[in-house]
């Protein structure tokens, strides 16, 4: 059968000057005020609250939003650069619940007010990964910091709101968890039916887009930091560096980072401009950067010997987190029966 | 970034057609059986049509024999040659020398030569690599001494993949053995009709045809020489950085490194199991509505989209791996019917897979294996220290001696 259609795409994967700006002025940011002592400080909790007032004093928030709704509305690529420095410093932030909450609300048209105290932080908002049903408990992030979850509730999108966030819940990736249920608070329906489930949908694929690019960040510098080791520690007369049982696995790992890099910022460009165009990127993006992040930081760990798997290394702040941020959504390998699934919707048209 | 669509004028859809139009043309089915039976991967009449529309140097002036297209028709170009599976190996190794002849070339040479490539009549492959030698290209044993205004050669290469097709090779020579390894070096075109070159087939699992090349004694002109004499490397890195990190970037109209072929042919083969799985077998049932074979699916797919999202050498590693694993995979997920070649009874998607599967192995290995690459990646990337072997810089004891010069 002759193949009739063409389509001859663009495949620009280079930041523009404003985008470069953004990365790099977010990554000055971390590299300045969220050193592995700032990271380490703040657990077991996960959440440094100065490190959060001074990101939402750049911005990180509002610019999330869009100008519509009074935020200064920057691309999700943007975004995704910005998720991807915060995941190189892992820093002890509920940035990417924060940004994909804040949008939600302003999707939202009827949720201004809380959507307000969001930008200025003065009100954290988190979003419940799975909906939910009446005495049904599950794991949210940040929830033991965020007073509000957004959640679906069987046909309704609703804003839950406490008095006061749930208690920590000790957890390997010291990320700021809390067992939440849909019953624990004040609940105001923010969408119903059809427009609830869109908005929703759109949300978790924003929040796996996000996920994904923090987790190419992380995944980027536990290679680097056992990159570094490997140059200047020596063995038999050599830097253990030269010696390709080590270098070809670090390797194995820059392949895999700086494809998952490229794959998410084409993920969140399409989510951006073309939506419905390739919906599969989503899930695939995040399957990938998952697995970058789980190689990366065995790898990383295991290069520096017996050293990388003491507390005192801190590619174990990486290796903790690899799976802190990447467990919360699910099994990845759904991820891939996701994009099965379209393959299959596809055959259908 | 920027993955908009690029809009299709008249013209350009126009250019799409007469692409279409030539390809089913001259990429027939009996080009495809021709290609499977003897592996040469060219095929005379395709590459002389090529030649007619300008389109074996597509982007240079119609006066020169190119057809002057802009990058976005070269890559229309490109990319139906590669969907329709056109034999591409001489063509590409053919565009890969010319470089190197219109930067090295004696003036004469390369006055009488560019045209007759620009016509088909005049195709290159690549003399690299020796039997001992694998990878490790500037280890070249191959001998060039000079007589005159002669050089006599001799020696051997092995995989000089189109030699049959060419009417010259790009041989790179060891012209002084004293010398440091990369420095003793001189690049030629040696016309493969010199009295004393011998042509071997080898076939490999992949179907391809290649070939050992022996040289015994055969006296070249000095003009067929590329380069200055021991500054062999430097002409053939260009060719061969070309051949390791492909284009840069040109609004989006290039892939990330090459041989993203590789990655577009398992995206193919992905897109062939999907019509597999979806297709009802006799009892109603089809494979695609059982949530294993979707994930799996879904995890093909996956990979091929993240390979051809890989940036630089990594993008080399890659791409392979992902054709080399993707395709093993395919067979398991489809079963024995996988493994039945084309024309046989119950064969799936026209023996695609089965063919992928062999092509695959090969893919590892051309133009460098994956391991030098990660060699790459560590030192140039990562910036990890290079490796010390004894014969990193300096040629062995297997190397040629004194006595061998005799």
């Amino acid at each position: 059968m002759p193949d009739l259609t063409f389509e001859l795409r663009r495949n620009d994967y280079s930041l523009s000057d404003d985008e470069e700006s953004v990365r790099q002025g977010f990554a000055e940011f971390f590299a300045k005020e969220c050193p592995a002592t700032r990271v380490r400080a703040a657990e077991p909790l996960g959440h440094d609250e100065s490190l959060w007032h001074e990101l939402i004093g750049l911005g990180a928030v509002s610019m999330a939003v869009p100008e519509a709704a009074g935020g200064d509305g920057a691309t999700l690529v943007d975004l995704a650069l910005v998720a991807e420095e915060f995941g190189r410093a892992v820093a002890p932030a509920p940035l990417v619940e924060a940004m994909v909450g804040a949008r939600l609300l302003a999707r939202c048209g009827g949720a201004q007010t809380s959507l307000a105290g969001v930008v200025d932080g003065s009100r954290l908002v988190t979003l419940a990964l799975r909906p939910t049903s009446a005495g049904d408990r599950q794991l949210v992030p940040a929830a033991a910091v965020a007073p509000a979850v957004l959640a679906l509730d069987g046909d309704d999108l609703v804003l839950v709101t406490s008095g006061a966030p749930g208690p920590h819940v000790a957890n390997q990736g010291t990320t700021p968890l809390a067992w939440w249920t849909p019953d624990a608070g004040d609940r105001v329906v923010l969408a119903t039916g059809v427009a609830a489930q869109r908005a929703y949908a759109t949300a978790l694929a924003e929040w796996k887009t996000l996920t994904a690019a923090a987790l190419v960040g992380l995944a980027d510098e536990a290679k680097r930091l056992g990159a570094e080791f490997t140059k200047t520690r020596m063995t038999m007369g050599v830097p253990v560096g030269s010696l390709q049982g080590v270098s070809h696995p670090l390797a194995d790992v820059e392949i895999q980072v700086s494809g998952a890099r490229n794959l998410v910022r084409k993920a969140a460009w399409f989510l951006e401009h073309e939506p419905a165009a390739r919906p599969e990127l989503v899930p695939m993006a995040f399957s990938y950067a998952a697995r970058a992040a789980t190689l990366a930081t065995r790898v990383g760990l295991h290069v520096q010997g017996g050293f990388g798997f003491t507390l005192e290394s801190d590619v174990t702040l990486y290796f903790r987190r690899a799976k802190g941020w990447s467990a919360l959504i699910g099994d990845p390998r759904r991820e891939l029966l996701a994009v099965g699934d379209l393959l299959a919707a596809q055959t259908k048209d | 970034m920027d993955f908009s669509v690029v809009e299709l004028d008249d013209d350009l859809a126009a250019f799409v057609a007469e692409v279409r139009d030539f390809l089913d043309t001259y990429v027939t089915e009996e080009v495809h059986d021709e290609e499977r039976r003897t592996g040469g991967s060219f095929n005379l009449r395709l590459h002389k049509a090529l030649a007619a529309k300008g389109w074996i140097v597509p982007r240079w002036p119609v006066h020169k024999g190119g057809a002057g297209l802009d990058r976005v028709r070269e890559r229309i170009l490109e990319l139906e040659f590669e969907r329709v599976d056109a034999p591409s190996i001489t063509l590409g190794t053919t565009r890969l020398v010319l470089s190197a002849v219109e930067k090295y070339a004696a003036p004469d040479l390369a006055a009488e030569l560019l045209p007759k490539v620009a016509a088909g009549d005049v195709r290159f492959c690549l003399g690299y690599t020796e039997p001992d030698g694998g990878s490790d290209i500037a280890a070249a044993r191959t001998r060039a001494v000079r007589d005159g205004d002669e050089w006599v050669v001799n020696g051997q290469k092995i995989f000089t993949t189109g030699a049959q097709n060419c009417q010259y090779t790009f041989l790179i020579t060891r012209t002084d053995p004293e010398l440091p390894k990369h420095k003793g070096l001189t690049m030629f075109l040696m016309p493969l009709d010199a009295p004393g070159v011998e042509i071997g087939p080898i076939r490999t699992v992949g179907g391809e045809r290649t070939n050992v090349v022996y040289y015994s004694d055969v006296r070249i002109a000095d003009r067929n020489r590329l380069g200055p004499v021991n500054g062999g490397w430097a002409v053939l890195r260009g060719p061969l950085d070309e051949e390791h990190f492909g284009g840069g970037a040109d609004g989006g109209m290039s892939d990330l490194g090459i041989g993203t072929s590789w990655a577009r042919m398992q995206g193919r083969a992905v897109a062939a199991a999907v019509r597999w799985a979806a297709a009802a077998r006799p009892d109603g049932t089809r494979p695609i509505d059982d949530p294993l074979v979707r994930a799996r699916l879904g995890e093909a797919a996956t990979d091929v989209e993240g390979a051809i999202a890989t940036p630089g050498p990594m993008h080399r590693v890659r791409v392979s791996e992902v054709l080399l694993g993707g395709a093993a995979d395919l067979v398991d997920l489809i079963g024995p019917e996988a493994l039945l070649p084309h024309g046989a009874d119950g064969c799936v998607a026209d023996g695609l897979f089965d063919y992928h599967h062999r092509f695959a192995q090969g893919t590892a290995i051309y133009g460098g294996t994956t391991e030098v690459f990660r060699n790459i990646i560590a030192q140039h990337v990562l910036g990890l220290p290079r490796p010390v072997y004894p014969a990193s810089k300096v040629l062995t004891a297997a190397g040629p001696t004194r006595k061998d010069r005799g």
